[in-house]
C-alpha cells in the first residue's frame, strides 16, 4: 500500500501555481488558438462564428507551402550545423577533468542569461558591410569588396545556429557523456582513427541524444521570425513571420491560427517520430 | 512543523506585501489630484519631457502605453474592457476601421480651445471628412532619399530604383501596405488597387527590384543610410530627415509617381473613463510651444498653423500628390498573399 503522502495541503499549495500557470497560459491559450481556427475573418480584425476549414485550405496553396519548404530548409541546414559543432565538442570534453568539463559547459550556458535578441543585434556589428569580420578582412587584404554576411539567408542561418546551439550542445553531451570510456579505449587499441571511433561509437550509441537535441533546434527554428527580421533583413520570410503578419498586418487571425495549428501538429508528428526512433534506440543502447 | 512555520511565514509575506502594493498605489494617486488619464500611442512620438510638463501642470497622472502598427493599437483596444483607454493615436485608415469597428467616441472639438492652431489645409480628409471622431496630430509621408556622393545619377521615380548598378543597396520599411502601393505606383496604377491584373504588374515591378534590396526594415532604416550600409532608401520623411543630420550627402526626393501619406490622429477611445482629461491632454498638445517642441524631436509634419507656416508651398504639394492608405476590407488577404509570394 502506497502511504498517503504528508502534509498534502502544503503539497498542493506549492504545486497549485505551476498548475495554474500551466492550464492558464499554456493550455487556455492552445485550445483558445484551436477554436479561432475554424472560423472566419471578418478583415476588420474580427471574426465572425461561421465554421469553416476555409483557413486550412488556404494553408495548401502553392504560395504559403514553398514557404513551409523554404523554412524548413533553413532549419534543417541550422540543425545540421548545430549537429556539426555540437559532437566534437562534447567529444572533445570527455578528454577534460570533470571540473573543466562543468566549466566549459557552464560557459556555453551564460550567453543564456542575455535577451536572444539583444544577443542577435550583436551579431549586426559583426556581420555588417562595415563591421568587425569585414573591416578585419579588407585592412589584411584577403578580400577587396566587403562580403555579405548578412541581410540574406546565409545571416538568418548563423543567427539561428548561433542562438540554437545550447540546445544541441546539451543533448549531445549528456549522451556521449554516457558512452562507455572502455569502448571507446578498445576501439582505439584496435587501430581504429578517430573518424572511426566516432561513426563507429559514438555515433550509433548518441543517435538517441542527437535526434532529441534535432528536435529542439529544428522546432524553434522554423518559428524564429526576429532573426529572420532582423539578421535575414525581412527579406525572406519564414512560418514565424507568416503567422505573425496574420496577426499584426493582415488582421486575419483565424488564418493565423489555423497556420500554428498546423505547424503545432508538425511537432506532434516529429515528437512521435522520435519516440518512435527513440525507443528502438534505446534497445540498441540496451544490448551493446 | 517546520515546514508549517514555513509555510506560514510565506503567507504573511505575500500577506505584507501586497497590503504594500495596494497602499502605494493610493499613495501615487493622491499626488495627482485631478486623477489619471490612460494614452496609447506609437512608440517615439512624444517627448517623455512634454509629457511630464503636462502632469506637473495639470495636476494628472498619465499612464502611457505604446504601440508599433496600427495592427497592435486595434487588436489592444477590442481585446480590452470598454474604458480601459481614453486617448489613441490612430492612423487614416485605422480612424474609419475604428468607427465602424464601433471603438471610437465622437469628438467635441468645442472643449478644445486650441484647436484653432490647427492648419484648415489638414481638415476634413477622406477617412473622417468632417473630423467627427479624429483630429491630426501629425502627418508622415513617404519620400526616396540617397547618398548624392555614390549615386551619380538623379533619381525621381521608382522605376529609377531598377537600375542594375544599385545591387544591394535599396532599404525599405517593412511595411506590406506601403511597398506594395510603391510597387502599384510605379505600375501606373492607384496606390490602393486590389485588382488582379494592377497587382500582376506590382509583383513583376517586386521582381525586378528584389536584387537590389539590401534590407527591410522599420524600426530605423535611417541606421543604414547613416553607416552607409545602403545608399539608397524610401523610407518616412521624418527618418530620412534624421539621416540628413548625420550624413549631408543625403538627397530627398519626392517619387514622380506618387507616395504614401500617413495621418496620425487624436482619437477618443469608446467608454473613455477620463475624456475631461484627454480633451485637457489634447488641447495641451495643440498649443503652438508644445507643437514646436514635438516636431523639433520628431521631425513629422505638424498641422500647427504657424509650423506649416514656414513652408505651406511645399506641404500643399505634399497633401495633392500623396494618397491615403485606404481599408480594402477582406481584399486584403490578396495582399497578404503578394507580400508572401514577393518575399
Amino acid at each position: 500500500m502506497r502511504k498517503k503522502p504528508k502534509l498534502s495541503l502544503f503539497r498542493f499549495l506549492m504545486t497549485f501555481p505551476a498548475i495554474l500557470y500551466c492550464l492558464g497560459l499554456i493550455l487556455l491559450p492552445i485550445l483558445y488558438i484551436f477554436f479561432l481556427s475554424f472560423l472566419t475573418s471578418d478583415s476588420y480584425g474580427g471574426f465572425t462564428y461561421d465554421f469553416t476549414l476555409n483557413n486550412y485550405a488556404e494553408i495548401f496553396d502553392p504560395t504559403y507551402i514553398l514557404m513551409f519548404l523554404k523554412s524548413s530548409g533553413i532549419a534543417l541546414v541550422v540543425t545540421f550545423l548545430a549537429l556539426l559543432i555540437s559532437y566534437p565538442f562534447a567529444i572533445f570534453l570527455m578528454d577534460k577533468s570533470e571540473k573543466s568539463q562543468n566549466l566549459l559547459i557552464k560557459l556555453v550556458m551564460i550567453p543564456f542569461l542575455t535577451n536572444s535578441l539583444i544577443r542577435t543585434y550583436g551579431w549586426i556589428i559583426l556581420l555588417r558591410k562595415n563591421g568587425l569580420i569585414n573591416s578585419a578582412l579588407l585592412s589584411t587584404g584577403l578580400i577587396s569588396v566587403p562580403l555579405s554576411l548578412m541581410y540574406n539567408t546565409f545571416g538568418i542561418i548563423i543567427g539561428m545556429t548561433y542562438t540554437l546551439l545550447p540546445f544541441m550542445i546539451l543533448p549531445v553531451y549528456s549522451a556521449v557523456s554516457k558512452v562507455d570510456k572502455n569502448l571507446v579505449a578498445a576501439a582505439k587499441d584496435l587501430g581504429a582513427s578517430k573518424w572511426k571511433v566516432f561513426k563507429e561509437v559514438y555515433l550509433p550509441l548518441t543517435l538517441s541524444g542527437a535526434f532529441n537535441g534535432s528536435l529542439m533546434v529544428f522546432i524553434p527554428a522554423i518559428g524564429y521570425f526576429f532573426i529572420a527580421d532582423i539578421l535575414g533583413g525581412g527579406k525572406v520570410m519564414i512560418i514565424g513571420n507568416l503567422i505573425k503578419n496574420q496577426f499584426l498586418t493582415a488582421r486575419n487571425w483565424p488564418f493565423g491560427a489555423a497556420l500554428s495549428v498546423f505547424l503545432l501538429l508538425l511537432t506532434f508528428l516529429l515528437l512521435k517520430v522520435y519516440k518512435k526512433i527513440g525507443g528502438r534506440l534505446d534497445e540498441l543502447g540496451g544490448g551493446a | 512543523m517546520k515546514k508549517k512555520i514555513l509555510l506560514l511565514s510565506l503567507l504573511i509575506i505575500i500577506l505584507i506585501s501586497s497590503v504594500l502594493v495596494f497602499s502605494n498605489k493610493n499613495i501615487r494617486n493622491n499626488n495627482y489630484k485631478n486623477g489619471e488619464l490612460n494614452v496609447l500611442n506609437w512608440t517615439s512620438y512624444i517627448p517623455d519631457d512634454v509629457i511630464s510638463d503636462f502632469e506637473k501642470e495639470f495636476n494628472i497622472k498619465v499612464n502611457y502605453g505604446t504601440y508599433s502598427s496600427n495592427e497592435e493599437l486595434l487588436a489592444k483596444l477590442s481585446s480590452s474592457v470598454e474604458g480601459t483607454y481614453d486617448l489613441v493615436f490612430p492612423s487614416d485608415y485605422m480612424v474609419d476601421l475604428l468607427v465602424q469597428r464601433g471603438l471610437l467616441s465622437p469628438l467635441n472639438r468645442g472643449k478644445l480651445t486650441n484647436a484653432e492652431n490647427i492648419s484648415p489645409l489638414f481638415l476634413n480628409q477622406i477617412y473622417d471628412n468632417k473630423n467627427a471622431y479624429s483630429l491630426p496630430f501629425l502627418l508622415a509621408y513617404s519620400v526616396l532619399v540617397y547618398d548624392n556622393s555614390k549615386i551619380n545619377e538623379n533619381l525621381r521615380s521608382y522605376r529609377d530604383l531598377l537600375n542594375e548598378k544599385y545591387k544591394n543597396n535599396i532599404i525599405l520599411i517593412d511595411d506590406q501596405r506601403i511597398i506594395i502601393g510603391a510597387a502599384l505606383l510605379a505600375s501606373g496604377a492607384d496606390m490602393n488597387s486590389t485588382n488582379d491584373s494592377d497587382l500582376k504588374s506590382a509583383l513583376d515591378f517586386f521582381n525586378g527590384l528584389k536584387p537590389n534590396i539590401k534590407a527591410f526594415d522599420s524600426d530605423s532604416p535611417k541606421t543604414f543610410l547613416i553607416t552607409k550600409e545602403a545608399e539608397i532608401g524610401l523610407i518616412w520623411n521624418a527618418e530620412a530627415t534624421l539621416a540628413q543630420l548625420e550624413n549631408e550627402n543625403l538627397k530627398i526626393v519626392f517619387p514622380t509617381e506618387g507616395f504614401a501619406l500617413s495621418m496620425d490622429n487624436y482619437c477618443l477611445a469608446k467608454g473613455a473613463k477620463n475624456s475631461e482629461n484627454a480633451y485637457k491632454f489634447i488641447d495641451f498638445l495643440l498649443r503652438d510651444d508644445i507643437a514646436a517642441r514635438i516636431v523639433e524631436e520628431y521631425p513629422y509634419v505638424s498641422p500647427n498653423k504657424k509650423l506649416v507656416e514656414n513652408n505651406k508651398a511645399e506641404l500643399e504639394k505634399v497633401l495633392e500628390n500623396g494618397s491615403y492608405v485606404k481599408n480594402v476590407g477582406a481584399e486584403i488577404k490578396k495582399l497578404d498573399r503578394l507580400w508572401a509570394e514577393f518575399k
